[in-house]
């Protein structure tokens, strides 16, 4: 572990996790010194950058695994299975990602009343089915991407299918589909602004808010924009370094 | 002459896509021991037999039993016969995103469960044996064509097979490299390993053969136990003229 901390790139790595927390930890006390509007307001902005990062973080794990899932079940030899893979994509890409957290916020406590989501875990639940869909395509092409002389490899040694998949295919696929991986992940910390028609106080909620107070939308939607852009090129940092960390064994 | 009792028996194998026949019902057996090289022209059927052997390829028609175990759409079946038969490819396939130690362990873990520790030691062992002590914690992409597939051969290995199969394993690669490989699958011949090698180096089977097979449109057309005699004087007269074809080039 520690032989493999040496490099750069994972200094990178971990420098942005730390970088992320850093970022959110003292927001609030960067923007405190500045002038009315901003700085009075500096810990509402500090606590919704923490709600976006945290938006963001959950629904891109399960978005992840979701992601893998349709993937599969894209792949899968079973027809239904396929089906349901493909009628999941189809939905969630032809339609409106705000229409999409609007059927989980009001259509969804209607079909199921006892399912009792906070705000917070109805946007994680519309957000992360959204970019499982996304994810689902960009994973397929990694797995598809994959050279056949490998899984033929894995199969000759004994192999299961279960196991060429997961120590094989699947960690070849996610080094392939990595850099349109990322690519979803900073689409879905921007998306996650659209938690806030559904009241979730992120980033652009806060920011509205206080703009609504202040009167000053040209001092606060610049400053909210310095926030999300200092956001993504943490994420874009991490995953460019983890992108070469991870090159290592390609060829 | 070694001559064990049968390991691999293929009666009436028959392999087709569309209208292409690659194997037109090939009956063989090979016995324990037995260092066997299958020679003849491209497409005529020699790596699709020995595809067939591990499943890699599902044949149409015909049986094929390994060690007892008969090669059927029995995923258990198939998967115990990958365990038993090691396989070493033309372009090597060694796990990209693996160290070369973690390429060799990787099966023995999985497959016969054993611990870190025992995967790790056998493995080293096995590097040593072909020459690569001082590569275990390299990727494949950082090893020249010979070191690769001298890896491979360690890996194959670490499943410690009944029998090892080679397709072509020396064809990818660079002249100077060609023979480190071939020195390390001598070895393993001296050792008693059963061999089932898809070959283009004639002198290379002229010296470890125990038996050479010569293949043409999907069936065997000439086999005999004495190479030299094959190589020399030929019977068959495609062998006849695929030989004399190839001395040509040299």
């Amino acid at each position: 572990m520690i032989d493999k901390l040496k490099d750069r790139d994972a200094l990178t790595l971990v420098g942005s996790v730390l970088g992320l927390g850093l970022i959110l930890g003292f927001i609030g006390t960067a923007l405190a010194p500045l002038p009315d509007p901003i700085g009075p307001a500096a810990q509402q902005f500090a606590d919704g950058a923490l709600t976006t990062i945290e938006l963001t973080l959950v629904a891109g794990a399960l978005g992840l695994v979701l992601g893998v899932v349709a993937a599969v079940g894209k792949r899968s030899q079973v027809l239904p299975v396929r089906w349901l893979a493909d009628l999941y994509v189809w939905i969630i890409r032809g339609t409106p990602l705000m229409l999409q957290i609007l059927f989980f916020f009001l259509a969804l406590p209607a079909i199921a009343p006892q399912l009792q989501l906070s705000e917070f875990w109805t946007a994680v639940l519309a957000l992360s089915l959204n970019v499982g869909a996304y994810n689902a395509e960009v994973i397929r092409a990694g797995i598809a991407a994959v050279p056949s002389g490998q899984i033929e490899a894995a199969r000759s040694l004994g192999l299961s299918s279960l196991y060429s998949f997961w120590d094989i295919v699947l960690p070849q696929a996610v080094r392939i589909s990595l850099p349109p991986l990322a690519n979803n992940m900073v689409a879905l910390l921007k998306d996650s602004s659209l938690a806030y028609a559904i009241g979730v106080v992120e980033l652009t909620m806060a920011s509205s808010r206080v703009q609504a107070e202040s009167f000053r939308p040209d001092i606060v939607l610049p400053t909210v924009a310095v926030v999300y852009l200092l956001l993504t090129t943490t994420f874009t940092q991490f995953a460019a370094a983890l992108e070469r960390k991870l090159a290592v064994g390609k060829r | 002459m070694r001559n064990g009792k049968p390991i691999i028996q293929v009666e009436n194998l028959r392999k087709s896509w569309g209208n292409f026949t690659a194997l037109d019902g090939v009956s063989v057996t090979f016995n324990e021991g037995e260092v066997v090289c299958i020679i003849g022209p491209s497409g005529s059927g020699k790596s699709t037999l020995l595809r067939s052997i591990n499943h890699l390829e599902p044949h149409n028609a015909g049986r094929i039993v390994v060690d007892g175990i008969e090669l059927d759409d029995d995923m258990k079946n198939i998967d115990a016969v990958r365990a038993e038969v090691g396989m070493v490819f033309q372009s090597f396939n060694l796990f990209s995103h693996m160290t070369v130690l973690d390429n060799i362990t990787l099966a023995p873990r999985r497959v016969r469960k054993w611990g870190n520790e025992k995967a790790e030691k056998v493995a080293l062992e096995l590097l040593e044996r072909v020459g690569l002590s001082a590569h275990s914690h390299k990727y494949p992409n950082q090893l020249s064509g010979g070191q690769q597939q001298r890896v491979a051969i360690a890996r194959a290995l670490a499943m410690q097979p009944r029998v090892m199969l080679f397709d072509e394993p020396t064809s990818a690669l660079d002249p100077e490299m060609v023979n480190e490989v071939l020195l390390v699958m001598r070895d393993l011949a001296s050792s008693g390993m059963t061999m089932l090698i898809v070959t283009h180096e004639m002198g290379f089977a002229r010296e470890v053969a125990d038996r050479v097979i010569f293949f043409d449109q999907g069936n065997i057309v000439e086999q005999s136990n004495d190479p030299a005699g094959f190589f020399n004087h030929p019977a068959h007269p495609r062998a006849q003229a695929f030989l004399k074809q190839i001395k040509h080039a040299a």
